[in-house]
């Protein structure tokens, strides 16, 4: 079994005027290729913190995190920008799709990074959002699809590399109970699937439980428990 | 280009003000090219590129624009050194004027004539200088274009030319009908009147008359000074007007108790070719005559438009810079408006340089619709400004002529400038932009 994500002491701070914030104080954490890791916590518990390391936004200000045996700890902010495009998908609570740009170029953009020539990108970008269920709106804008069309467009632009990571902040904090289904259901599609590692950063423990193999509690940076399911 | 288009406001109006800047940049320096080809243009086909004015050994000369150059002897003085007493004065007479003809590349060699008359046609008279025009100018510089009538047929013919301005003072409305009407010129020579020709005083005034006919209307180039090949008011053969000259100059021995026959103000020497002009001028120069000619005035005039053309283009590109300005202003506003896209950009895998890049080509863009734009506005204002200037100067009556001009050198540069500039404005934001932090970002809204 490959390690997808282990991390080791993993600290970050930063200073918020005259106080020194302490996001995360020391996460030990090991992911299997393949899991489906539910981060469980109240807000300012780090969740996002250890999501936004992982996903190579930001830089770590102790301990070692390794993404597919690579030390993000080591790279240059050239070096993480591939490794989100290649390694890695991410989608939002508020779906981050470029307001200007039709569906389809959404998905392409990424690509687009990634010096895929423009005919393949366009290609590929048609067909994942056909696989998502987007065929017919292809050519829409963000302002003219609702917010589950638009979180499924976002998952297509995750897809667009074909990462073995795929990191999910909130996925269904702006959706309703019965889009967020629909959305949960094509996230553990691609785990069980397509095998993709899926680290879904969460408030809801009921959704934690229904949908992760594993749930670990942060609180105030550290982990204060893990619990199959 | 996408993300331009979304704010279509903000870019036309920065658009403009590119293209504003490259159309007074270019506008100038068209300008600037425009008079410089009107000025040389003319001179050019006043043919006077290939003639040297000749003058006797000590006069001082004043070459317009300072070229000056002209002295007597061989290495030439300033204008304002002292007569060098190295070499005799010498004085243009004919001997002078075959010593001159006999040069290499010499074409010809004639002396400038203009002889004192008393004009009479009709109830019309005055007094107008005539001047000598040699065979050789047939054809050439002013006399390339005659609107009426033809040059002299042959040089001893009682004939005359008038210059279009004269023929319109004689006959307003149909100034072409001159030809063939006849002029009275009426001169003053000296006989010696009847007993002892030796006494001076023994002279007489006397009044000779001769009855010309108008054969050639010329129009008048406007251009240097009374030289070879331009236009007088009043024109004889050359060897007709010299006759008179001879007759005049008896008058002198009146006046001045001695006579000045044979000795020219001024002589005219043609080069065969506009290459020779310098090198025989030196020539002449050591032969001891003073010379000049336009290639003098043309130098000096080349420094003074090089001058004015960097003039021109430092205050066209005052215009530019302000523009330069406004790219720079609109993609910060862009950058602010467009922070959270940036980030998103970063998070699905765009490098730092990747966003500098778009931002870069962005700025690029509108350098190249702005460079393109602004020549196209510089040259409908440089057509307007052009057919206004021309409409004043043909009321005046001189001669239409293209102001700006657009050489295809100044279309490259302007729009390679306009790319050049909207780079180096956008530069800084578009560095700003790559070095935004992806987290910060997304969290703008």
């Amino acid at each position: 079994m490959t390690l997808a994500i282990e991390t080791r002491d993993l600290r970050k701070h930063y200073r918020m005027g005259e106080v020194d914030v302490r996001a995360l104080d020391g996460v030990s954490l090991s992911v299997d290729e393949g899991e489906f890791v539910a981060l469980l916590g109240t807000s300012g518990s780090g969740k996002s913190t250890l999501l936004n390391l992982i996903a190579g936004l930001d830089h770590a200000s102790g301990g070692s995190l390794k993404i597919f045996d690579e030390d993000l700890a080591q790279m240059s902010r050239a070096q993480l920008s591939v490794h989100r495009q290649r390694n890695v998908g991410i989608i939002f609570q508020s779906f981050n799709l470029v307001s200007s740009m039709t569906a389809t170029d959404n998905v392409a953009l990424s690509m687009m990074f990634a010096g895929v020539p423009r005919t393949e990108r366009e290609a590929r970008a048609a067909s994942l959002l056909t696989a998502v269920g987007l065929g017919e709106r292809k050519v829409h804008r963000p302002k003219e699809l609702s917010g589950g069309e638009q979180q499924r467009v976002a998952i297509a632009r995750a897809l667009a590399n074909n990462p073995r990571l795929l990191l999910a902040d909130e996925p269904t904090g702006n959706l309703d109970s019965r889009t967020s289904a629909e959305i949960m259901a094509i996230l553990r599609d691609l785990n069980q699937r397509e095998h993709k590692t899926v680290i879904m950063v969460t408030h809801d423990p009921t959704l934690a439980s229904r949908y992760a193999h594993r749930t670990v509690t942060l609180l105030d940076g550290a982990v204060v428990s893990e619990s199959g399911s | 280009m996408r993300n331009l288009r979304q704010s279509k406001l903000r870019t036309s109006l920065t658009v403009l003000g590119v293209s504003i800047g490259i159309a007074s940049l270019a506008g100038m320096v068209s300008l600037g090219v425009g008079l410089q080809d009107q000025f040389v243009g003319r001179f050019m086909r006043a043919g006077v590129f290939d003639s040297i004015t000749v003058l006797s050994g000590d006069t001082r000369i004043n070459v317009p624009f300072g070229g000056g150059r002209a002295g007597r002897g061989a290495g030439g003085g300033r204008q304002n050194a002292p007569p060098v007493a190295d070499t005799p004065r010498k004085p243009l007479d004919d001997a002078a004027l075959q010593e001159l003809a006999a040069l290499e590349n010499v074409a010809t060699a004639y002396p400038i004539i203009r002889v004192p008359l008393e004009l009479k046609f009709g109830e019309h008279t005055e007094f107008a200088a005539a001047a000598g025009v040699p065979m050789s100018s047939k054809g050439e510089g002013g006399f390339q274009k005659i609107p009426h009538g033809q040059f002299f047929a042959n040089e001893m013919d009682p004939a005359c030319m008038l210059s279009l301005e004269k023929a319109k003072q004689l006959n307003a409305e149909d100034p072409g009908s001159m030809i063939g009407k006849t002029l009275n010129l009426t001169y003053a020579t000296a006989l010696p009147s009847a007993g002892s020709p030796a006494v001076p005083m023994a002279m007489q005034v006397q009044r000779v008359s001769i009855d010309c006919a108008v054969v050639g209307i010329v129009e008048r180039e406007t251009g240097p000074a009374p030289g070879p090949n331009t236009v007088a008011p009043l024109m004889l053969p050359l060897a007709k007007t010299r006759e008179i000259n001879t007759a005049v100059q008896q008058t002198q021995r009146l006046v001045r108790g001695r006579g000045s026959e044979g000795i020219y103000s001024s002589i005219a020497v043609k080069v065969t070719r506009p290459q020779h002009t310098q090198d025989v001028e030196e020539r002449i120069k050591k032969l001891g005559y003073s010379a000049f000619s336009l290639n003098d005035a043309l130098e000096g005039a080349k420094r003074a438009f090089l001058i004015l053309d960097i003039i021109l283009g430092l205050v066209g590109s005052i215009a530019l810079a302000v523009a330069s300005l406004g790219i720079m202003n609109t993609m910060v506003m862009s950058i602010l408006e467009r922070t959270r896209e940036i980030g998103i950009m970063k998070a699905i895998g765009g490098s730092d340089s990747d966003v500098r890049r778009i931002f870069l080509i962005e700025a690029a863009v509108i350098g190249v619709i702005g460079g393109i734009a602004g020549l196209i506005l510089g040259w409908i204002v440089g057509r307007i400004i052009n057919f206004g200037a021309n409409q004043y100067i043909l009321s005046q009556g001189g001669a239409a002529g293209n102001l700006f001009s657009i050489p295809a050198w100044l279309i490259g540069s302007a729009i390679a400038f306009s790319i050049l500039v909207s780079l180096a404005a956008g530069a800084y934001p578009a560095r700003r932009a790559a070095r935004l932090d992806p987290i910060q970002a997304l969290r703008h809204d």
